[in-house]
């Protein structure tokens, strides 16, 4: 006797089915993510194993590559200029980005003439932005010199000078980046609800109190979250650093990536190169997660 | 009804859209299709650079520079014309190329016959196999060419340091010089009585002539790297340094080096005080805009020099061999042409550099604006000199040039020094003062990095 139920698939089949069919779903993606990510990651990590030379592999080299780039004194300098760049990059340019989204968040007259103004620099390509602060420091053409001539500071070439070059590197980064900081935190400060605020005020308390009691606590994921994007982001700058002053004069603006990069392609050591960029890599990750576990600590996520 | 019938039917679509199964064909092949497109376009990659094959077709590929102008839009339209051989002529800019050609050179692509190279590209590309011994292609080599240029090409190098794994074979010719880039002395006629033949000519006239900042006695490249470095190996070579020694010790740290560096430190009163961040662009135009009196720069400036656009003393501006002290040491840095190893074409391009560097040709590249040719006949011709002044000042800057270390680590030692070097020129520069000291300190410093990555890299020592 056939029953209507008989043609149906059997309930175990359906939840196999139904359990399976996501994940099948699923596979395109992972094929092409696997084939633009993973294998990369994976190649890269192999190349930090291999010694290359004429552009030849010539073979396993185990750990020499991590142990010679620990051992290159020029890539620990670039190391610590680094991170002397990106403290002082994301820091200022997270006050800045804080204070502009808290100027633009009261409703100022043209707030979106403002807000299309603060985020311009974001926009244009870190190339560009290193050609043109190129030209402005240029110590024949540009106009850095004469403007800090009219300030009393004379003979400063900012190009020429390890220190001034240095903080000229810092100020384009603050110039084009502070507007991401902006966006992130002025998003953030759109979401938290008014009430609070309102009642901290109506119970007496000042603004800096309403600030540091109210507003910043609220704000903490979203702050850290920027801060994290923006100092992983600061880790790998390269155009507009290579584009100014290719890591001079001296050694005052090599920041890792430009020495990678040279290793890589101008002294043609592939390995070493990659064993630099895993070892960047893994300060990232730790970096990252050390971030995360502070924003899911947080005072703000409860 | 009808809208019933339309409902049902519009229904049926869409659950035919949306099918589960539907839905999986639509990604397996969209994921078949994703993983097998890049294999689709490197085949057709492959066929349609294998259709160079051709004995009728060469491929160049080269990098973009103005000296190359009068090759390309010249030179390569007569040779298909005469042979019958077509040229097709691919530039990109030098950073890319390099990588470009190199990895097609490694992995045999066969995507082109010929690479216009940088000469310090060759002992990388010949020991990698990138190129091929145009020795055994059975290449005729013309005997116009100027010595030092020819010997660019060969690997081991003819002369110099030979790194150890390549001590005891036997120098093959791997690329054949087409354009002698040569460093020369420019300097404006109006404040000297001659050619200066000294460096202590130049500072002399410096000390009297120049009145900073509406006229520089000197103008220089300090940018740290290749830019600096081709600022000092003039005046390193003509104080009898080296830049490495035959046994690979570095040849600048000593007293000659640093009198070579004294000297370079001695032009800062009479220098542009930005010179530290100066790359070609910014020292050429104090020369083009009359507000320098002398430089050392590569043979591409002969172009702008009589151009009224581009300089305000055109006709001003005389050529000769880089000054000496003990003698005259510029730096070389050839136009160099290698056939690729996988080349689809190798005879096609064999014939194209004889042709390109035989007498009559060179002859013909020489006149067409004063190019840097390559044979002696074509630098020395008094008919063409008389037209294009720099060319005498190219052959005798080629036959007192020095070479630079023949090796594929040379880009590393050119940045351990220029990194020095930069450092010294921004630290006399603020100084003004104790030259000597930070002279000997930055090369000694240079020196030493230089010999710590080299016992690293091994097969030096």
């Amino acid at each position: 006797m056939v029953t209507a139920g008989a043609a149906r698939p059997r309930p175990r089949r359906r939840r196999a089915a139904f359990i399976a069919g996501p994940h099948v779903l699923l596979v395109p993606a992972a094929i092409a993510l696997a084939a633009v990510s993973v294998y990369p990651l994976a190649y890269g990590i192999v190349a930090s194993l291999r010694q290359y030379r004429y552009g030849l592999d010539m073979g396993f080299a185990g750990a020499d590559n991590y142990l010679n780039v620990l051992q290159d004194a020029t890539f620990l300098t670039a190391l610590g200029t680094t991170a002397k760049y990106v403290v002082l990059c994301v820091l200022i340019e997270t006050l800045l980005g804080l204070g502009l989204a808290l100027l633009v968040n009261r409703q100022l007259v043209g707030t979106g003439l403002w807000r299309i103004g603060i985020i311009l620099p974001m926009t244009v390509a870190p190339v560009v932005v290193g050609v043109m602060w190129r030209l402005i420091y240029a110590s024949d053409i540009g106009i850095a010199d004469p403007v800090l001539g009219l300030l009393g500071v004379h003979g400063v070439h900012v190009l020429g000078g390890e220190s001034s070059a240095f903080l000229g590197v810092v100020l384009l980064d603050v110039w084009e980046w502070t507007p991401l900081m902006f966006l992130i935190l002025l998003a953030g400060l759109q979401t938290i609800p008014q009430e609070p605020l309102e009642a901290a005020v109506m119970d007496g308390a000042s603004a800096l109190r309403v600030f540091f009691d109210h507003v910043l606590p609220m704000l903490r994921p979203v702050l850290f979250v920027a801060i994290v994007l923006r100092t992983i982001d600061a880790l790998g700058t390269f155009d507009q650093v290579y584009v100014l002053t290719r890591g001079g004069p001296g050694v005052s603006t090599q920041l890792f990536s430009i020495y990678a990069y040279n290793t890589a392609f101008l002294f043609t050591q592939e390995g070493r190169a990659m064993a630099m960029v895993v070892l960047l890599l893994a300060a990232v990750l730790v970096l990252a997660g050390i971030a995360i576990r502070l924003v899911r600590l947080g005072p703000g996520t409860r | 009804m009808a809208h019933k019938e339309e409902d049902v039917k519009s229904e049926s679509i869409l659950s035919r859209q949306l099918s589960r199964r539907s839905v999986l064909k639509a990604g397996l092949a969209g994921a078949a299709g994703l993983s097998v497109a890049p294999f689709l376009d490197a085949c057709s990659t492959f066929s349609s650079s294998s259709s160079s094959g051709s004995t009728n077709k060469i491929v160049i590929g080269t990098f973009q520079d103005n000296a190359m102008v009068p090759f390309r839009d010249v030179f390569v339209k007569r040779f298909q014309s005469e042979t019958g051989i077509k040229v097709q002529y691919n530039e990109t800019n030098y950073d890319a190329w390099y990588q470009n050609s190199k990895n097609d050179g490694l992995h045999k692509t066969g995507a082109y016959d010929i690479y216009v190279m940088d000469d310090n590209w060759v002992p990388e590309f010949a020991a990698g196999k990138v190129i091929q011994s145009l020795d055994k292609l059975g290449f005729k080599v013309n005997p116009d060419i100027l010595a030092n240029g020819l010997n660019q090409g060969y690997w081991p190098p003819k002369t110099g340091a030979k790194m150890k794994a390549f001590a005891n074979a036997q120098p093959e010719l791997y690329a054949i010089v087409i354009i002698d880039d040569v460093e020369i002395l420019y300097y404006n006629k109006q404040y000297f009585d001659g050619a200066p033949k000294t460096w202590d000519d130049i500072a002399q006239a410096a000390q009297s002539k120049s009145k900073p900042p509406s006229l520089y006695g000197w103008s220089a490249r300090g940018v740290k790297g290749n830019p600096i470095v081709q600022t000092y190996l003039p005046l390193l070579n003509s104080y009898g340094g080296n830049f490495v020694n035959q046994d690979w010790s570095p040849g600048f740290a000593g007293p000659e080096g640093v009198a070579a560096l004294e000297r370079l430190f001695s032009f800062i009163p009479y220098m542009p005080s930005g010179s530290a961040e100066f790359d070609t662009d910014q020292e050429v135009q104090v020369l083009l805009q009359g507000q320098c009196m002398a430089l050392t720069e590569y043979t591409g400036l002969t172009h702008q020099v009589d151009d009224p656009a581009a300089s305000k003393v055109s006709g001003q501006i005389n050529m000769a061999a880089t000054p000496s002290q003990e003698k005259s040491g510029p730096a070389i840095g050839t136009f160099i042409c290698g056939i690729a190893s996988g080349a689809p074409n190798p005879q096609g391009a064999k014939k194209f550099l004889e042709w390109f560097t035989s007498s009559p040709v060179q002859i013909d590249f020489a006149k067409t604006n004063g190019s840097a040719a390559v044979t002696g006949s074509a630098l020395t011709d008094k008919t063409i000199s008389s037209q294009y002044r720099w060319l005498p000042a190219i052959a005798d800057a080629v036959n007192n040039s020095v070479a630079k270390p023949h090796t594929p680590d040379e880009p590393k030692f050119e940045d351990i020094l220029g990194t020095r070097l930069n450092e010294a020129l921004v630290q006399a520069l603020s100084k003004k003062s104790g030259y000597r000291s930070i002279a000997s300190q930055k090369l000694t410093q240079a020196a030493n990095e230089i010999t710590a990555y080299l016992k690293q890299q091994g097969g030096y020592f």
